[in-house]
């Protein structure tokens, strides 16, 4: 059943006058009629009083001279008054002089007591005294049927119940006038509004028919569909020029409903895949991707989807020829004002070159690596037979040896000791890049102390003073920070000053990452070479003052870098320098990190 | 409450008594108790010139002329009541009453000369008489028996030539009017 809520407004306007009317009439009228039985009760009673007063008058005489004729033609004259039941005139003793009835003979009762007027629910009840000449000489009775009060409130009840009538049938036929009014207008919008809805055409206008608050709505409405039509047809320009500019570029391109379902590829895509839009849109491209790319290519799609991050994905796709070439396809999330994604918009680049070479570049450096590593690994045994010999040929053959022998055989010596510490240092550098990582937490400051403690002897030799705050736990392995962290600490008292190094180590938490740095008030580094240091055997001191082989840095970066991180120095001539590196500061990226710089 | 008012209802339960088949000393007695409350009543029902009255604080006189068959009934019955703010009361002679004397005269049935009697009290005064011949020799209003019933007549002309107004409610009450 339909409530008033959902019925047309033509009907609730019909409804609502003629509840009004009823309403107001029935208000009214029984107003009127309360007034008027208020009213009328008064009026009865004066009037009764009046007419009893003329009858008892008019009797005196009968009365007086014992006429009932007289007296019966006197009441006979209240057959004028239809309302009049009966009426009896009693002589003083109680006994009848005449009596009028209406209908037939009714009874006379006793006379009352009491000279009044009283309304009983039979009717009205008049007892007059009959005087004269001051005297009682009777009683007039008379009785009054209520008939009349009866009757004037029908008369009024057919008359409000006639009006309304009249008045609900004057509503219903204006309502066709007011639907003209109100309704129509209203009707028209509503049509408009669904025209809008169903065909999507926003030159529709809706027609103005009033000046009124529903034409300032058809006014605004049709302002909304101007506004509305231009912006569709801004966007219909926009798409056009989206696909324009799609169309003309060499990279391939595509745009996605938020749902993931492909909506549009560009020319270049067709030209390369060989198949038609539509037999690659959707997830129709799921055809063209490399079986072995496609289970992880379609699981990151979905990701991205769902969460909105952007996508990026390498993976092999088909080209017409059946041939396979890698590509890196990226997408973005396109939102509307409310954040919602509205579109996916997509390119894809041809990078099967640029991976080619990637791949020829990282197994050249695999087999670099592989080869340092074997090459000092191997190296170390021939260079122990020189230390170990020369070192047995100074013994042994000590006397032997003139001044020059001596001082050659030392050179030999320091030449082997630099060349075994060299070797160590390289072996070292290409473990850096292939050590497992460590999950577990590890107390840096742990790890510092026995970095320190490595650093002993060089510490008390130069009389550095070492401090460090209180430092986090990371996810990083312990040989790897303490290779960091004694690198860092060594150079600090190695490239001192002529005052005794301070060296200061500490850790703060910057977002993602833990930011550890060692300060120290040495002889500083020019800022031209800042990133240089960080290279394979670069070394600024090539003189004597500072020894070194010029891999300590290049080791610590492809540590931090291992872990993700980053490491970088800032300094000035004279003034000290403050190496600084990152490690994440939880375990999960650290593995991420791994992996990626793994992969990359 | 004036004597005739208590008097009426006892007068008006002996009426029954006049319809009895036969004539008594009671029923005569009777008869004359009804006609001296309707000569009272009269009284009210007339309207007298000023000049009927020798001062406005004059009672109206009734005057019984002549035999008198009332007896004291109507000396009873006037006890007390009054007309247009004048007291009743109750006269009797064997004389032609003065000028203003009586207001009421009663001339009983056997009286002779009655129309003598009648021309002889003047203007002024309502005579009240017996038998159907009382209006012819002048009277104003006749006492008759109808239906064993006390009703009277009225002479209207008579009233008129009298300069006495009488009530139409007294007149339409009379078996018949004269003009």
């Amino acid at each position: 059943m339909r409530t008033f809520r959902d019925i047309p407004i033509r009907q609730k306007l019909v409804i609502i006058i003629m509840a009004t009317t009823t309403a107001a009439l029935l208000v009214a009228g029984f107003g009127i009629v309360l007034t008027d039985s208020l009213l009328f009760r008064g009026y009865l009673r004066r009037d009764l009083s009046a007419l009893a007063r003329i009858i008892a008058d008019n009797s005196t005489a009968a009365l007086a001279f014992n006429d009932p004729k007289s007296a019966a033609e006197t009441l006979g004259a209240l057959r004028a008054r239809p309302h009049v039941v009966g009426a009896c005139i009693y002589r003083l003793d109680g006994s009848i002089l005449a009596r009028y009835s209406r209908q037939g003979a009714s009874a006379c009762p006793a006379p009352d007591d009491r000279d009044e007027i009283r309304f009983t629910s039979q009717g009205v009840i008049v007892a007059q005294p009959i005087l004269l000449s001051g005297h009682r000489i009777g009683t007039l009775m008379l009785f009054y049927d209520l008939d009349e009060i009866a009757e004037r409130i029908t008369l009024y009840g057919s008359t409000v119940f006639g009006v309304l009538l009249a008045s609900s049938l004057l509503a219903f036929l204006l309502s066709s006038k007011l639907r003209a009014v109100i309704a129509t207008p209203i009707s028209q919008l509503v049509r408009a509004t669904t025209s809008v809805s169903e065909t999507g055409d926003y030159s529709t206008r809706a027609e103005k028919l009033s000046g009124d608050e529903l034409g300032v709505l058809v006014d605004r409405f049709n302002e909304m569909l101007a506004g509305i039509q231009s912006r569709d047809q801004e966007l219909k320009r926009e798409r056009e020029q989206f696909r324009f500019m799609a169309e003309s570029m060499p990279q391939k391109i595509f745009t996605a409903a938020p749902a993931g379902g492909i909506d549009y590829f560009n020319r270049q895509w067709m030209e390369y895949s060989g198949l038609s839009f539509e037999q690659i849109k959707d997830w129709g491209w799921t055809q063209f991707v490399h079986p072995d790319d496609l289970e992880e290519n379609v699981r990151s799609w979905r990701q991205s989807i769902d969460t909105g991050e952007p996508f990026t994905f390498e993976h092999r796709i088909r080209r017409a020829d059946g041939k396979y070439r890698w590509h890196l396809s990226r997408a973005h999330a396109m939102l509307d004002a409310y954040g919602n994604i509205s579109m996916w918009i997509g390119s894809n680049t041809d990078i099967h070159e640029q991976k080619e070479k990637e791949e020829a570049l990282r197994r050249a450096n695999d087999d670099l690596q592989q080869f340092a590593y074997s090459a000092s690994h191997d190296l170390q045994e021939p260079i122990r037979n020189v230390a170990v010999y020369s070192e047995i040929v100074a013994q042994r053959y000590h006397s032997v040896l003139d001044a020059d022998g001596q001082q050659f055989l030392g050179f030999l010596k320091e030449g082997g000791r630099r060349l075994a510490t060299l070797v160590n240092d390289l072996l070292a550098y290409t473990r850096a890049g292939t050590a497992e990582i460590n999950e577990t937490a590890v107390d840096s400051s742990a790890v510092l102390k026995h970095s320190l403690s490595s650093l002993a002897e060089a510490i008390r030799e130069s009389n550095a003073q070492v401090t460090y705050d209180a430092l986090p736990e990371v996810y990083m392995g312990e040989a790897h920070l303490q290779q960091v962290l004694q690198n860092l600490i060594g150079n600090a008292l190695k490239y001192r000053d002529q005052d005794p190094p301070r060296i200061h180590v500490s850790a703060v938490g910057r977002g993602a990452v833990w930011c550890f740095s060692v300060q120290d008030n040495g002889i500083g580094i020019d800022p031209q070479f800042k990133e240089i240091i960080f290279g394979v055997f670069k070394r600024l001191h090539h003189d004597r003052t500072y020894s070194g082989t010029g891999i300590g840095l290049a080791i610590c970066q492809r540590v931090v870098e291992r872990y993700g991180g980053r490491i970088w120095v800032e300094s000035e001539p004279g003034k000290g320098a403050t190496f600084f590196f990152t490690v994440p500061q939880r375990a999960q990226s650290v593995r991420a990190a791994a992996l990626d710089s793994s992969t990359g | 409450m004036g004597g005739i008012s208590r008097a009426l209802p006892v007068l008006l339960a002996c009426v029954t008594a006049l319809m009895l088949p036969s004539r008594t000393v009671a029923q005569t007695d009777l008869e004359y108790q009804v006609k001296a409350a309707f000569l009272l009543n009269f009284a009210k029902f007339v309207e007298w010139p000023s000049s009927a009255f020798t001062d406005s604080d004059s009672p109206i006189a009734i005057c019984i002329l002549g035999k008198d068959p009332f007896g004291r009934a109507i000396d009873d019955l006037v006890q007390g009541e009054a007309a247009d703010g004048r007291k009743l009361i109750v006269r009797r002679t064997s004389q032609l009453p003065a000028p203003q004397a009586c207001q009421v005269a009663f001339v009983e049935g056997s009286t002779k000369d009655v129309a003598k009697i009648v021309n002889g009290l003047g203007r002024g005064v309502l005579t009240v008489g017996e038998g159907g011949s009382f209006l012819r020799e002048g009277g104003i209003i006749a006492f008759v028996i109808e239906n064993r019933r006390v009703r009277f007549d009225i002479n209207q002309t008579a009233a008129e030539s009298a300069a006495l107004k009488l009530s139409s409610k007294l007149l339409s009450v009379a078996r018949s009017i004269e003009k």
